[in-house]
């Protein structure tokens, strides 16, 4: 009956396989949003005759292609982190999570430097819609960079006083989970915004 | 009984707070947040009327002083609503109708109050998320309100915002700006809520209730939740770079340059507004489907006809929403080719629809009708969603679309639909839920007056609406009049008027209602089971105790147990509770029950 199927998970188990599929369907929520944005860029750029306009400064290819390594690397250093968690290999959680805070911290500080780079070249949101959806799109991304960088800085200090067991990882999970979405979302950023 | 302890322990009982503002404000009970929705959504909904009938005075008189409300909100003006300000009336009236009154009160009211007591959980899945959803909610009412004393007076791009004439090109002031954020705010709020509800009703249904158990009600909010989380991130993704036109200058909507560069696209807005604004009249009508589907089968007292082929019409309802949008476009230069497409997918959803409302029908066929006051109200939402649901033939279609597009036909389409239909059915689900949030049942006598108000009321304003429509009135007009062919609707007009104003004097009566009942009717001598129904929440206490249910039920059958013989003979009565046991014969026979 019931009870069978119900006895082989712990309650604990169970509770967070709910907030793992919460997370999931937030995330999927989410993914729409930035799929209404990619529509919107490429309604402009299939309409529009130029892209890049003529005259207007080109985005660089090199930069944001070793900053997509950086957000990489540190969507692999928290999924080393979380493997760490769950194979109860405590001592090694917190630098996993602190490589992959200070690689999300690098990342936001290549960002700035490649917008104040275009600035300094004249490429101002106002220029039109190739440059409002640079802006824009990485602006918007950053944001949820950010929030990310705070949800590992209190990753960090959780890893440092050691709660991260085999038993009991759901934050790390979760918000592991998070970073990777970031990351995918990110890559798909630099394929179409400055690789093609 | 492994399962009944195992599902207890999933779902720890909390004791109750006792502060103010554990209790009150920053609640995560479930039935509390639903009464916050409650008591916003209904103000709301009261503003929201209040400005239409600026609308309908404007019609009827254009020019003359508004009576009352003119002395207090035109002061400037001395009462006469000026073509500027009536733009702003009209804008703000649908804005705050759909996100800020009927959303609210539809699903967060509703999906809040009944998602967990019709499944049988102590709370919904993330209780702390579900108070953040009620206070981004409550934030975007913050900014409403700014925006009503926005420089340059209040939003005024109508309540879908298509640039350019919502960027700053056409309205320049800050009104417009803070109308656009609160609409992506309470968005968020929309999402957090979706996110919740769809987790909750996967994972904490009772031991039991299966999907195919669960009341008609729980799958409207199911398959609005999943269209939620869905289409919302598009309207808010649209807010978003509408925002940034506006505030930074960029140029995503903002079309033609004098450089001859690349420039925005106005008419991607209308995508994007539209990928989410045709499932979001579904949204608001899916809950009050599954309510007036559960409530007709209650009042019928018979099992819903064809339940399966109602949930199963409901999802594909769901389903084809998001492929239809472009019939909302098909005067904006769209390819002819497409449009015809997107006419075929539109009167596609007509096929499912039918069938829901043919299994309404078979319901009440034969069924011993208890004309009830939510039985009336939910007969009148059937009634107005049919009226809207036929005109919608007209608008889907190309060839007649070319005609009534814009006019007020289009106008008294969507609002038998999503105004009528959803007022009608939030105010069924109302009576009918009152005495489970409250414990006590509003008046009878004054329900049935708000009721024929109510309904027979709408049904005379919208249907001006169409007749005006028809004959070729434009929406949005501030003095239709100055056209002189419109000159001699001028009457018809007229009348409409005087029936929105006496559907507003009708709504007092339930105001009268609500608060008499709430602080001076006691709450005792009412049936625990006031309207022998058979779902879950009925089976506990009315208010329901903080956790809800004691021991966690477990369901035996489906939701509409009504009229079964074996359940006469053994029970004496003619229904039977979801999780009820049916003894083995009459209590108090020689054999002992359940054993």
């Amino acid at each position: 009956m019931q009870s069978e199927v119900i006895a082989l998970r712990s309650p604990r188990a169970r509770t967070e396989t709910t907030a793992w599929l919460g997370m999931i369907i937030f995330l999927g929520s989410w993914a729409m949003l930035f799929a209404a944005l990619f529509f919107a860029y490429g309604v402009l750029r299939f309409g529009a005759m130029q892209w890049p306009p003529a005259g207007t400064p080109v985005l660089p290819v090199l930069l944001p292609a070793g900053n997509t390594l950086v957000i990489l690397a540190s969507s692999v250093a928290l999924q080393l982190g979380l493997g760490a968690a769950r194979r109860g290999r405590a001592s090694l959680v917190a630098p996993a999570v602190g490589a992959s805070l200070l690689l999300g911290l690098g990342f936001l500080a290549l960002q700035t430097l490649l917008w104040m780079r275009l600035i300094g070249s004249g490429l101002r949101p106002q220029n039109g819609p190739y440059a409002s959806v640079f802006y824009a799109f990485t602006a918007f991304h950053a944001v949820h960079v950010a929030g990310g960088i705070v949800a590992l800085a209190w990753l960090l200090i959780r890893a440092l006083q050691g709660a991260f067991t085999p038993a009991r990882h759901l934050h790390l999970r979760l918000w592991t989970l998070y970073w990777h979405f970031v990351g995918a979302v990110w890559l798909l950023l630099f394929v179409t915004l400055f690789a093609l | 009984m492994t399962a009944h302890n195992e599902t207890g322990e999933l779902q720890p009982i909390h004791h109750e707070p006792t502060s103010f503002f554990l209790k009150y404000l920053w609640s995560t009970d479930h039935k509390m947040i639903a009464k916050q929705f409650m008591w916003a959504g209904l103000v709301f909904l009261l503003i929201g009327g209040t400005l239409a009938m600026m609308i309908r005075w404007q019609w009827a008189f254009p020019g003359a002083p508004v009576p009352i409300l003119g002395s207090i909100l035109l002061r400037g003006s001395g009462g006469v609503i000026g073509p500027a300000q009536y733009m702003t009336i009209f804008t703000t009236h649908g804005l705050i109708m759909i996100f800020f009154a009927i959303t609210p009160l539809l699903i967060g009211m509703f999906g809040n109050f009944l998602i967990p007591l019709q499944i049988g959980a102590r709370d919904m899945a993330f209780p702390w998320l579900n108070a953040l959803s009620f206070w981004m909610y409550a934030l975007s009412l913050v900014l409403v309100i700014a925006s009503l004393f926005g420089n340059l007076g209040p939003a005024g791009a109508g309540w879908t915002t298509y640039p350019p004439l919502s960027t700053n090109l056409g309205t320049p002031g800050s009104g417009q700006t803070l109308m656009v954020a609160a609409v992506f705010v309470t968005g968020v709020g929309s999402i957090m809520g979706g996110v919740n509800y769809v987790t909750t009703i996967i994972r904490l249904r009772a031991p039991g209730m299966d999907y195919f158990r669960m009341p008609l009600t729980i799958w409207g909010l199911f398959l609005t939740a999943i269209l939620n989380v869905l289409f919302v991130p598009v309207l808010g993704s649209a807010a978003f770079l509408l925002l940034l036109d506006r505030m930074f200058g960029t140029q995503f909507f903002i079309a033609g340059s004098v450089t001859g560069a690349p420039a925005g696209d106005p008419i991607m807005f209308q995508h994007l507004f539209w990928i989410f604004g045709h499932p979001e009249v579904y949204i608001l009508i899916l809950p009050a489907w599954g309510i007036i589907g559960d409530l007709f089968s209650f009042f019928s007292r018979k099992p819903a006809n064809f339940y399966r082929g109602t949930v199963g019409a409901m999802i594909a309802v769901t389903v084809l929403s998001a492929v239809v949008y472009g019939h909302h476009m098909f005067q904006t230069g769209m390819s002819p080719m497409l449009g015809k497409s997107f006419m075929v997918l539109t009167l596609i959803i007509s096929i499912p629809s039918v069938m829901l409302v043919l299994n309404w029908l078979r319901t009440l066929w034969g069924g011993s009708i208890r004309l009830t006051v939510p039985m009336l109200f939910a007969l009148g939402t059937m009634f107005v969603f049919g009226v809207g649901g036929l005109t919608g033939l007209y608008l889907g279609a190309v060839v007649p679309d070319i005609y009534l597009h814009d006019t007020m036909f289009v106008v008294g389409h969507f609002h038998f639909t999503m105004a009528a239909a959803s007022f009608l059915a939030t105010f069924a689900g109302l009576y009918f839920w009152f005495p489970k949030m409250f414990g006590k049942r509003l008046n009878d006598t004054l329900g049935k007056i708000h009721f024929w108000m109510s309904s027979v009321f709408i049904t005379l304003v919208f249907g001006g609406q169409l007749l005006a429509g028809y004959a070729g009135q434009s929406r949005r007009l501030y003095d239709p009049y100055q056209y002189s062919f419109l000159t001699r609707l001028h009457g018809l007009n007229r009348w409409t008027s005087y029936a929105a104003f006496l559907l507003l004097l009708g709504q007092f009566v339930f105001i009268f209602n609500f608060f008499r009942t709430m602080f001076f009717v006691k709450a005792s001598g009412m049936e625990a089971n006031p309207w022998q129904v058979s779902t879950l929440e009925w089976a506990i206490p009315s208010p329901p105790p903080y956790h809800n249910f004691d021991t966690i039920p477990i369901v035996v059958r489906g939701p509409h147990e009504f009229a079964n013989p074996v359940v006469l003979e053994r029970l004496g009565r003619d229904w039977i509770g979801q999780a009820e046991e049916l003894p083995e014969a009459m209590p108090g026979s020689a054999r002992k029950a359940g054993t």
